[in-house]
């Protein structure tokens, strides 16, 4: 499927696409996912990752959110291909690798997902509504664990971040803007908050931490902080669906019974900067789209 | 300084039912660096929640109001160890908020009760239209087994709290511990000041009603409940949470 040309990119698109990933998801479900059912924890699934490592489904958005990207749309009826991710407009090797970061154009830092937003701004002319609803309405309504909804917001975000793959994430925390995000990322982490009176580091900042039979990635560990974060965007197998580091972190504060963190957000970013920051501690490279049994 | 909450609040209780009655004893880790001890101090309390208030969308006001518990905010501030003062006036404002069932037993239903532990069902709030929101005219779950050993015949548990496995049988069933059982599981905090465990009866967003946590404490107690009874060969748990 990598060899897959995009001028022979079918009409009406989505649905070869579909088909090809229900095949692909029925063949991990029958064939992989019965003799590691068993299987909880990390080590356990690496054998299943390896499975998989040359037919990951992520795959399939990595080529759409490529279609997506070169795509003119919008009032400007412009693509996203001069949007600048830190490193010059049309960058986009590496780029990933250093995000959350600020950005002087908007004067704050933004996530990947955030930045893409402000292209879309800035290149496309869509406003805020818009964004709301072309992008934003499916890439929450998403977050259900079902397959049928495709957020085109995760399809850009997967392949621009796969263009980062087999590097280390390199967080600099350089401007004054990028330290404040990083500490507000500090305090929102260990900070008790919800119905469930927990904070983030409760069950995420300490060793053998087993939730309901789930064991828990330690994330103020950068070894694991590098493995968890560098594989977003990541393929869940049990959603049927790719799902992005604001999506990793919503499932939590969604459990800690907070209410709903938006997408490109000023938290968003700050929670995702102080993960990126321990990852790129660790030598850990990103590689993605990364794949997991459930996340 | 440390202080030994568990010990200090069960001595005028019981003596003999010994620190493992600490349902969540309090011990934030280590953590290999010093964020253990800053907790991103650097930014301030109002800073925090401005970023909240343009970070979150809420479906009613009173949602933000989980982002600013009194209670959490002294454990918050005194990284989960209050002064003794703190922890008094933090014991008597959540005792103040527990109350009884209409009918007035500590001791409910245990077979209701067992749903209710195994329901994870609750609170989730988010987005209109995100379907793994919790619908609120649904009874809610406690979810114990995310934290807690309790039926021995049930597949899956967490370690964030001590196993209750055998609580009753170890513990008996005297009117103290009943009282004592429902008031932990309504309010921790009550107890234990700043207490991993939830406050169910209690608090914005509060999971269980009043009958919901006699039905738990029978559950614990009840010589009946599976709770105080060995594991039962080769019974596979079906779930009883509708």
């Amino acid at each position: 499927m990598k060899t897959r040309s995009k001028s022979a990119s079918p009409s009406p698109k989505g649905l070869a696409s579909t088909h090809r990933k229900a095949w692909l998801v029925f063949l991990c479900s029958t064939t992989v996912v019965t003799g590691f059912a068993q299987a909880s924890d990390d080590a356990k699934f690496s054998a299943y990752r390896d499975a998989l490592a040359d037919g990951n489904p992520g795959e399939f958005w990595v080529d759409d959110g490529e279609d997506l990207f070169f795509k003119k749309a919008g009032p400007k009826n412009a693509s996203l291909e001069k949007c600048d991710f830190g490193l010059g407009p049309g960058v986009l090797e590496g780029a990933y690798a250093q995000m959350p970061r600020y950005f002087s154009d908007t004067d704050r830092v933004e996530s990947l997902e955030g930045r893409l937003m402000t292209c879309m701004k800035t290149l496309q002319g869509l406003d805020d509504k818009q964004i709301q609803e072309q992008y934003l309405n499916i890439h929450y309504l998403n977050a259900a664990e079902e397959d049928n909804r495709v957020s085109p917001l995760a399809q850009l975000a997967t392949f621009v971040a796969s263009k980062s793959s087999e590097m280390p994430f390199q967080i600099a925390l350089d401007h004054p803007k990028e330290q404040h995000a990083y500490e507000l990322g500090k305090k929102t982490f260990w900070h008790r908050m919800g119905a469930m009176d927990l904070s983030c580091a409760h069950c995420h900042a300490v060793p053998g931490r087993v939730l309901r039979g789930v064991e828990l990635p330690v994330m103020t560990d950068p070894e694991r902080a590098g493995k968890v974060m560098g594989a977003f965007p990541a393929y869940v197998n049990k959603d049927g669906n790719v799902r992005t580091q604001w999506w990793r972190n919503e499932r939590c504060l969604l459990a800690m019974r907070l209410p709903w963190l938006k997408t490109g957000s000023e938290i968003d970013a700050a929670l995702i900067l102080y993960q990126v920051k321990k990852a790129s501690e660790s030598d850990e490279k990103i590689a993605v789209p990364g794949i997991k049994p459930r996340a | 300084m440390q202080f030994n909450f568990c010990q200090y609040s069960f001595r005028p209780i019981l003596i003999g039912l010994s620190t493992s009655l600490c349902l969540a004893g309090i011990s934030l880790p280590v953590a290999a660096n010093d964020d253990n001890l800053d907790r991103g101090k650097a930014v301030s309390e109002a800073k925090f929640l401005e970023a909240v208030k343009s970070s979150f969308l809420v479906n009613h006001p009173d949602e933000w109001k989980r982002f600013t518990d009194p209670t959490l905010k002294i454990c918050n501030q005194t990284l989960d160890k209050p002064s003794i003062e703190q922890a008094n006036a933090i014991r008597k404002l959540e005792k103040a908020n527990i109350t009884l069932p209409k009918d007035g037993q500590y001791m409910g239903d245990w077979q209701k009760g067992q749903m209710w532990v195994e329901g994870a069902h609750g609170g989730r709030i988010g987005f209109p239209g995100f379907v793994d929101a919790d619908d609120p005219s649904k009874p809610n779950g406690a979810n114990c087994y995310a934290c807690h050993a309790v039926d021995p015949n049930f597949p899956q548990h967490g370690n964030m709290g001590p196993s209750l496995t055998n609580y009753g049988k170890l513990r008996g069933q005297s009117a103290a511990i009943q009282k004592y059982t429902y008031e932990y599981i309504f309010n921790a905090k009550a107890y234990n000041p700043c207490s991993l465990m939830p406050r169910f009866g209690s608090g914005e967003g509060h999971l269980l009603t009043a009958e919901q946590v006699a039905d738990i404490t029978a559950f614990l107690l009840d010589p009946k409940s599976p709770v105080n009874n060995p594991k039962v060969d080769g019974e596979v748990k079906k779930l009883s949470h509708p």
